[in-house]
C-alpha cells in the first residue's frame, strides 16, 4: 500500500475468538478506514428488534408504554435479517411476513406467588418461516430465562403482540448489534495523539497496558527524536456482541455495509455525467464473483451469509436475489 | 405535519386524541378498527420522531450533489498568479464541492483523509454545516491531472479494495482462531472430566 511506510499487506491477527467477542488486531491499516469501520459496526448494521406492540391486555403494575419500551430493548436473534425487508420498503400495509416477525407475550398469574415474565416467554407467532431462529429472544444466561420483563401478582395478566422489524442503530440503539466495541491504537502513545494530564509525572501516574504495548512494538525510545510523520498502522478491536449476531458476522457485515456505502457513492458520481472511462471492475476481488457495484439505483449484491441477498436493484432479479421463501418481491417492484 | 383536519378526529374512536395520534403519527403504531380503536398499539419507543431522517434520503433528494468552486478569495489581487490552484477570475480551477446527503463523519472523514494520500490531491477537507442535519460538504482540489470527481471515485474504489482484503484476512483468521479455541475448550472439559 502506498500510504504505508512499512509496507506489508493488510492483515488480521486474533487475540480471542468465541461466541461472545472477537478481539483482534488489524495491521497495516489506516486510521480513517479503521474508525469508519468502527462507526459502521456500531450504528449501521441491520438487526431485528421489537418496534410496534399491540397491547391486548395489561393489568400489570407497569404502564403500557413502559412495558413496550422494555420489550423493544430485548435482543432478538438476527441471523438471517438480510432476507427480511425494511418495513418501510415493503408493499404491505403495516407489516407482513416479508418485513416483520410477530412475537406474542401472553401470561397470567394464577398462583399466590409473584410470577416473573421473562424474555423466553416471547413466542414467535408467524409460521412458514424457514429459519425459525430469526426473531427468537437471545438467551445466554445459565437459567435460560433471558431478561425479566414484568412481575405479575395473582390475577394480573399481560397479553401483547410484538411486531419485530428490521432497523439500524442510527434510528434507535435497540438495533445495535454490538454491546461494546473496544478500539485502540498506539497504546504506548508514541505518536503523542494523547496529552496526559498529570500531577507531577504523567509516566508514573498513568497505568500502562504492558501487554498491548508489547503487541504494538514495545514502548517508545525516549532518546529518539519525535517522528512527526509517523501514522498509526495497527488497530486493536474488541467487538462484543449483544447476541443477535455472531461477533464475526458483525465485523463482516460491517465491512460489507461500508463497501456498499462507498459503492453507492461511486455509482452516483459516475451516473452524473462525465468520467465514463472509469471501470469499476478494479475494486473487485475474485471472491466478489460479479457482484455488481450498482448504477444510480444502487443495486448491489453481497456475497456471503446464506444465499445472496439483494436489494435496491430494479429488475435485475437474475443476479440471484432469491430468498428461501420464494415469492419475496426482492428486486421486482417498489 | 397535516394541513387539513385529520380524518381520524371523526373516526369511531372512544378517544379522538388517540385516533388522531395513531392515524397521523408515523412513529405511532396501528389501531384496531374492529374494536372501536380501543386496542391502541404502541411504538416500542416514542422519545424522538422521525429519526430515520438521519439516513433515508428525502423524496427526490440525491445522495451526492456537486458543483465547481466558483467562489473567489477577497485577496485575489494579492495572490501569486501562475499556480494552478490559485483562484482565477472564474473561480478555483480543478476544485469542486461535493454535498453528501444523509451521510455523516463515517464517510466524510474517511474520504477526506484518504484523498490526502494521493499525490495529485492538493486540498481535501469536509465539514458538517450543522450537527442536526445529516449532511456534509467535501471540498476537493486536484493538480489538474484528474478531475475531483474521478479522484473521489478512484479513492472509493481503493477503499473498497482495502476492505475486501481486510475481510478475507479476517474470515480466515477467525476460522483458525475459532477452531483453536474450541479445541482448547474441549480439551479442558475432557481434563476436568478425568478428575
Amino acid at each position: 500500500m502506498d500510504y504505508d511506510p512499512e509496507g506489508g499487506a493488510i492483515n488480521v491477527r486474533f487475540l480471542q475468538a468465541d461466541n461472545q467477542r472477537a478481539n483482534f488486531i488489524v495491521q497495516n491499516f489506516n486510521l480513517e478506514t479503521a474508525n469508519s469501520l468502527r462507526r459502521v459496526m456500531l450504528a449501521e448494521i441491520p438487526t431485528l428488534a421489537i418496534d410496534v406492540v399491540e397491547v391486548l391486555d395489561n393489568t400489570s403494575v407497569l404502564a403500557d408504554e413502559f412495558v413496550c419500551h422494555r420489550l423493544g430493548l430485548i435482543p432478538l436473534i438476527s441471523k438471517g435479517v438480510e432476507d427480511l425487508l425494511y418495513s418501510r420498503e415493503c408493499d404491505c400495509d403495516g407489516y407482513c411476513d416479508n418485513c416483520a416477525v410477530v412475537l406474542t407475550l401472553n401470561a397470567k398469574c394464577t398462583g399466590s406467588e409473584i410470577m416473573k415474565v421473562y424474555a423466553r416467554d416471547l413466542v414467535i407467532e408467524s409460521g412458514q418461516r424457514s429459519s425459525d431462529e430469526l426473531g427468537r429472544p437471545v438467551i445466554t444466561d445459565s437459567e435460560g430465562t433471558g431478561s425479566c420483563i414484568v412481575k405479575l401478582r395473582r390475577g394480573q395478566a399481560i397479553h401483547m403482540r410484538c411486531i419485530a422489524k428490521k432497523g439500524i442503530a442510527k434510528e434507535h440503539a435497540k438495533w445495535a448489534p454490538s454491546a461494546a466495541i473496544g478500539f485502540e491504537y498506539d497504546p504506548a502513545n508514541k505518536l503523542h495523539h494523547l496529552d496526559y494530564w498529570y500531577e507531577e509525572n504523567a509516566d508514573e501516574e498513568w497505568p500502562k497496558d504492558q501487554e498491548r504495548i508489547n503487541l504494538d512494538g514495545g514502548p517508545g525510545n525516549p532518546d529518539e527524536p519525535f517522528n512527526y510523520d509517523a501514522v498509526p498502522t495497527r488497530f486493536f478491536y474488541d467487538v462484543e456482541t449483544v447476541g443477535g449476531l455472531d461477533p464475526d458476522q458483525i465485523v463482516t457485515i460491517g465491512i460489507e455495509t461500508l463497501q456498499k456505502k462507498l459503492a453507492r457513492i461511486m455509482g452516483e458520481l459516475q451516473g452524473s455525467g462525465g468520467g465514463d472511462g472509469m471501470d469499476l471492475g478494479g475494486a473487485q476481488s475474485p471472491t466478489m464473483n460479479g457482484a455488481g457495484y450498482g448504477g444510480a439505483d444502487g443495486g448491489y449484491t453481497t456475497p456471503g451469509y446464506g444465499g445472496a441477498s439483494q436489494w435496491g436493484g430494479a429488475g435485475d432479479a437474475a443476479q440471484g436475489g432469491t430468498t428461501p421463501y420464494g415469492a419475496t418481491p426482492y428486486g421486482q417492484s417498489w | 405535519m397535516t394541513d387539513q383536519l385529520p380524518d381520524a378526529v371523526n373516526a369511531p374512536c372512544w378517544s379522538p386524541r388517540i385516533g388522531t395520534l395513531v392515524a397521523h403519527e408515523p412513529n405511532c403504531g396501528l389501531r384496531d378498527n374492529q374494536k372501536d380503536n380501543r386496542h391502541v398499539s404502541h411504538k416500542a419507543d416514542y422519545d424522538a420522531e422521525n429519526r430515520f431522517e438521519l439516513f433515508l434520503l428525502d423524496d427526490g433528494q440525491s445522495k451526492v450533489e456537486w458543483k465547481e468552486e466558483t467562489r473567489k478569495s477577497s485577496l485575489y489581487e494579492h495572490l501569486p498568479k501562475p499556480p494552478l490552484t490559485n483562484p482565477t477570475p472564474s473561480g478555483v480551477p480543478n476544485t469542486a464541492v461535493f454535498t453528501f446527503n444523509k451521510e455523516d463523519h463515517t464517510l466524510g472523514n474517511l474520504l477526506s483523509q484518504r484523498l490526502l494520500k494521493y499525490d495529485y490531491i492538493v486540498f481535501s477537507a469536509y465539514k458538517v454545516p450543522h450537527p442536526l442535519f445529516a449532511t456534509f460538504d467535501l471540498r476537493v482540489s486536484t493538480d489538474g491531472s484528474i478531475t475531483p470527481k474521478d479522484a473521489i471515485i478512484k479513492c472509493c474504489r481503493d477503499i473498497v479494495g482495502d476492505l475486501e482484503m481486510l475481510k478475507s484476512s479476517f474470515q480466515t483468521e477467525w476460522l483458525g482462531k475459532k477452531i483453536v479455541s474450541e479445541g482448547e475448550a474441549e480439551r479442558m472439559a475432557r481434563e476436568q472430566n478425568n478428575f
